[in-house]
């Protein structure tokens, strides 16, 4: 640190050592004071013994040619929750899964009046971490969980951790090489850490960091790395949406009941022709089609209800219909099946079809109007009776059914969404999900 | 972002519902058909229904 930095926040002002390594004469400064127990030569990579007046040598490795600088300097000051601190040390550490090593990075960070924290990095994911305040109890459950301060934290991974780089001061014996289990519990944003060593167990909370949050905080130039996957503790951006999508959507569905109560009472449900018809289709005749009285369709332009309904029993009617404007020759083209079928096999009695039919002729203005109706049917059946209803200003149910499977769309794909995340969260755990979709035989 | 447009999205979705039933909208499969003669109302067989072709099922189970 040159002279010219200024102070940490607090009263008195702590001086920064300075020393020179005992192996290559490099200068060693001590920013975190008597808490240093180790310190490690930044140029020949001995860790020394920051504790011993000679700085004894306590080991020496080898540092990979080209090994990436800690993306975050020694010596960076930024504010972490409101208080400044100083990057005093640097440890890279990894596990490994399936023979394959993953990387993490820890930032050792100090401030002389607050004590220790700590920065890890993943693939571009933060977490700002600090030692327990209080012991975490353990339940005994599968998935096993953590209870810290009340709250309860899942099990999501314990692996074997080893340190595999390391550089500035530590306030422990630290050592490239050693190993820890390290167990992680989570509760996004949050994530419980246990770290066991021979005879020790050591507690740490941490919680998410955004990498932009962790530039902001230290004046770093540049843009952060960008994070890949969902980390274990990624809080999830769909969770508000969430709630707030099918709270959004029960006010949208009540809207529609009322919007469907509110047109219901609106509609003239007017009728207009009410008539009943006989056909007789074994008999021989010159033209089966006829037309209607003529009748008025008065009001703004709205739709047109006709309910065809006979008495068929194993048997069909059709009927071409046209319903058509006297004075300007527009008409409406569309033909109705009625059919009903029934009866008794092995396994029970079955039917099929319905008695009557419903259509719906959409936006008829106002206008003096006839049916042109063309009955057909099986030439075996002596007789059919059927009538035909016409109804004007009717409801369409069918819209609200599209309407709600429409306002549905949304909460569902932020859900889906939602649920990806977690699955892709877990699949990195040690309790993956099982997979949607199985293929073959296992 | 979400939010606002669920919200713009589900008035949308409601104010077309309201026009469609106002305007007397139909999903049913009518044909328009335009310049029909006057004389069909005398002579109803003179007109030939887009749908008299259909064939009509005689199943049952």
């Amino acid at each position: 640190m040159s002279s010219s930095t200024p102070p940490l926040s607090g009263p008195p002002k702590p001086q920064v050592t300075a020393l020179n390594c005992p192996t290559c004469g490099a200068a060693i400064t001590l920013r975190s004071f008597e808490h240093a127990i180790t310190v490690v030569c930044a140029s020949c990579h001995s860790i020394l013994d920051a504790k011993d007046p000679h700085l004894r040598v306590l080991q020496q490795f080898q540092a990979i040619v080209g090994e990436d600088p800690p993306l975050i300097p020694l010596g960076t000051r930024g504010k972490v929750r409101g208080t400044e601190f100083e990057v005093i040390g640097f440890q890279r550490r990894n596990i490994k899964s399936e023979g394959i090593p993953y990387d993490w990075h820890e930032y050792l960070l100090f401030n002389p009046y607050k004590g220790f924290r700590y920065l890890t990095e993943f693939q571009g994911h933060w977490n700002d971490i600090s030692i327990c305040k209080d012991l975490p109890v353990v339940g005994q459950g599968f998935p096993a969980t953590a209870n810290y301060l009340g709250e309860i934290y899942r099990h999501f991974q314990t692996a074997d951790a080893n340190t595999s780089y390391v550089i500035g001061e530590f306030p422990w014996q630290v050592r490239v090489g050693e190993h820890a289990s390290v167990t992680d519990y989570v509760r996004p944003p949050r994530v419980l850490s246990a770290e066991r060593t021979p005879g020790e167990v050591s507690w740490s909370i941490g919680e998410y960091m955004y990498g932009q949050d962790v530039w902001k905080a230290f004046h770093l130039p540049g843009n952060p790395p960008n994070a890949i996957g969902v980390y274990e503790n990624q809080p999830s951006p769909m969770n508000a949406d969430i709630r707030r999508a099918w709270t959004v959507f029960a006010v949208f569905a009540i809207l529609l009941v009322g919007l469907m109560a509110c047109f219901d009472m609106l509609a003239r449900k007017e009728p207009i022709l009410n008539r009943a018809y006989q056909l007789s289709p074994g008999e021989p005749r010159d033209e089966a089609s006829f037309v209607t009285d003529v009748f008025d369709l008065n009001g703004r332009t709205s739709n047109l209800e006709v309910l065809t309904s006979s008495d068929v029993n194993n048997n069909w009617i059709y009927l071409n219909y046209a319903l058509i404007n006297e004075d300007t020759g527009k008409a409406w083209d569309f033909g109705r099946e009625v059919s009903f079928y029934s009866g008794y096999d092995s396994d029970g009695s079955w039917s099929e079809g319905a008695k009557k039919d419903t259509v719906v002729i959409p936006s008829v203005p106002a206008g003096r109007y006839y049916l042109r109706i063309e009955p057909e049917a099986d030439p075996r059946h002596p007789h059919i009776d059927y009538w035909v209803t016409v109804r004007r200003d009717v409801p369409v149910l069918e819209w609200y059914g599209l309407a709600f499977f429409a306002l549905l769309l949304p909460p569902l794909a932020v859900t889906w969404r939602s649920m990806s995340f977690e699955r892709s969260r877990w699949s990195e755990s040690d309790h993956p999900p099982t997979p949607i979709l199985q293929t073959g035989n296992d | 972002m979400f939010g606002k447009f669920y919200l713009v999205y589900g008035f949308a979705v409601l104010g077309l519902v309201g026009f469609a039933q106002y305007r007397g909208w139909s999903l049913d499969q009518i044909t328009q058909v335009k310049n029909i003669p006057k004389s069909v109302r005398d002579n109803p067989g003179s007109y030939r229904s887009v749908y008299s072709s259909y064939h009509h099922y005689t199943g049952g189970k």
